[in-house]
């Protein structure tokens, strides 16, 4: 029985015939936050898919909490505790704010309205724009609600690609702010960051990828440090 | 006064359009595909009703005119386009593999079907309700308009379809989950939604709508095999005209479309309607190109606004 929330050990997979994660193992522990780094196309946003079921491991296991979920459809995976925020097109833009949060808990048996209810006493500006469209929102904001919908039902893991792309840099700061916010709920959360230096500054540990498999991995401190990662990854 | 009668048909002819249109813009919204079949599908419903009303014939009291066996067979109508839908997509289009062109000739192809299935059974000749034709409301007669109890049924019923289904996508959980589908499928399996089950419940409300209207399109004319088909392409301009994958912009468009298409005679009768006209002027362009003239006005608006009245810029 693995002691890890979350484990991917061993995983090949990709997109059709395109093999895009080689052997690839990682793994994220309760209430920690884990970044993923590396150069595009190195596999991050992939591991997050097949975390999540929107792609079947080719080879090896994904397991929660020990339970193999790889392949399981994404739906099945949200009632398993697992959330998940896109990096684009992460709301419902033609739905109002109120409704975003009504369908990320679909999956609740019970307890909707008191879950809604504390999202919106912890993110005030989602309360005063209720029935505001959420193509109304600006891009910060928007992050804001994806992350909300996503904790509706209350997951112990919450998967996060790419929190700060396309955000101002200010807004990109308040966004990972609300990140550590989440975490601090006994949320933990593996997140992919082109940001490095600012993904890693909010990290317990990170993963280093590269051409689909880890190439180094350790304590976000100790990967900011490296001097190897650093000129490599870190455009240091 | 002639200007009133125009605008009573367009308002009978809108809601058949209205009731067609909903369910090719649900359709499309959520399978991602354009149903040629869903002409056909009206076809299916305006059958299968006049199959039950033949059986059960009026059972008694009436309504504005029609049978209370009618609304049954109307009941009959919507629940057999519906299930014929469900049919066809768990049978043909949800195993297959196509990208949308693919799933649009396919669809051609169910529509062929459904229409042999209709012909082989009816034949080719055009069949009625037997329900006892109705003289124009006599208080109307004085304003020119010749509208029956009938076809005010129609306008009623489709009013009231449509006022359900608007109460259904916007206080209904289904109905959130239809929108949120439509908006983001992705981001609705995300989120947990059971996006296959919400797409059955898509078809099964977009057939029986287009059911629904293939009913009164029966009552409002004859019953033939070709009857949806024919009436398709109107349906398709207001689904186009309103904005593709939005709902009520169909609603819209297919209101629009049926009022130019009834309003079109009145190009041959200008003098009648405008002031300073001669009482004799007119274009000579009779009802005969009522679809036409809806086309041109729906390619002059695309032209302005190629994302559709409703529609959103892309």
């Amino acid at each position: 029985m693995s002691d890890h929330v979350l484990e991917l050990a061993d995983v090949d997979g990709g997109y059709g015939e395109v093999q895009v994660l080689d052997d690839l193992s990682l793994h994220l522990d309760e209430n920690e936050i884990v970044c993923l780094i590396g150069p595009n196309g190195a596999g991050k946003s992939t591991v997050l898919k097949t975390a999540f079921g929107l792609l079947t491991p080719w080879e090896g296991n994904v397991l929660y909490h020990g339970r193999e979920i790889g392949g399981m459809a994404p739906e099945d995976i949200v009632r398993e505790g697992i959330g998940f925020v896109p990096q684009t097109d992460n709301v419902f833009g033609s739905l109002t704010i109120d409704e975003n949060l009504r369908m990320g808990g679909v999956a609740r048996e019970e307890g909707l309205e008191e879950a809604i209810g504390r999202l919106y006493e912890r993110f005030q500006l989602l309360d005063e724009k209720r029935s505001a469209k959420a193509r109304t929102l600006s891009g910060g904001q928007r992050q804001v609600l994806a992350f909300a919908r996503a904790l509706v039902m209350e997951p112990d893991v919450l998967l996060i690609d790419e929190p700060s792309a396309g955000l101002a840099p200010n807004t990109a700061d308040d966004v990972f702010g609300h990140v550590q916010a989440v975490n601090e709920l006994d949320t933990a959360i593996l997140m992919v960051e082109q940001n490095a230096t600012k993904g890693l500054g909010i990290s317990d540990r990170g993963y280093v990828l590269d051409q689909g498999t880890v190439r180094f991995e350790g304590s976000a401190d100790g990967l900011l440090e490296d001097d190897e990662v650093s000129k490599l990854y870190l455009g240091g | 006064m002639v200007l009133l009668d125009h605008i009573a048909s367009g308002l009978i002819f809108s809601s058949i359009i209205i009731l067609g249109s909903i369910g090719l813009s649900l359709v499309y919204s959520i399978a991602d595909f354009a149903n040629f079949a869903h002409g056909d599908t009206m076809t299916v419903g305006a059958y299968s009703s006049f199959v039950t009303f033949g059986a059960i014939g009026g059972l008694g009291g009436a309504v504005l005119g029609l049978p209370l066996g009618f609304f049954v067979a109307l009941l009959a109508g919507i629940a057999v386009a519906a299930l014929v839908a469900v049919i066809t997509e768990k049978v043909v289009y949800e195993g297959m593999d196509l990208d949308s062109i693919g799933m649009l000739i396919t669809s051609i192809g169910i529509a062929f079907i459904y229409r042999a299935v209709v012909q082989m059974w009816f034949g080719a000749d055009a069949v009625r309700y037997d329900i006892q034709a109705l003289r124009p409301i006599e208080w109307l007669l004085p304003y020119d308009v010749r509208v029956t109890e009938h076809d005010v049924a129609i306008v009623i019923s489709a009013a009231v379809l449509v006022t359900g289904l608007h109460v259904l996508l916007q206080y209904s959980d289904l109905g959130r989950k239809m929108r949120a589908m439509a908006d983001n499928p992705d981001l609705a399996r995300v989120s947990g939604i059971r996006t296959d089950r919400i797409k059955l419940w898509t078809w099964v409300i977009g057939a029986g709508l287009a059911g629904s209207g293939g009913v009164f399109l029966g009552l409002f004319n004859l019953l033939r095999p070709r009857m949806g088909f024919d009436l398709l392409l109107l349906i398709f301009a207001a689904v186009i005209l309103g904005g593709i994958g939005s709902v009520y912009g169909a609603m819209l468009g297919a209101f629009l479309i049926g009022m130019i298409h009834e309003l079109t005679p009145l190009l041959s009768q200008l003098g009648a309607v405008l002031p300073y006209l001669p009482d004799t002027f007119g274009l000579p362009i009779g009802n005969q190109y009522g679809s036409a003239i809806a086309f041109v006005i729906m390619v002059i608006v695309l032209l302005f606004r190629p994302q559709g009245i409703a529609g959103e810029a892309v």
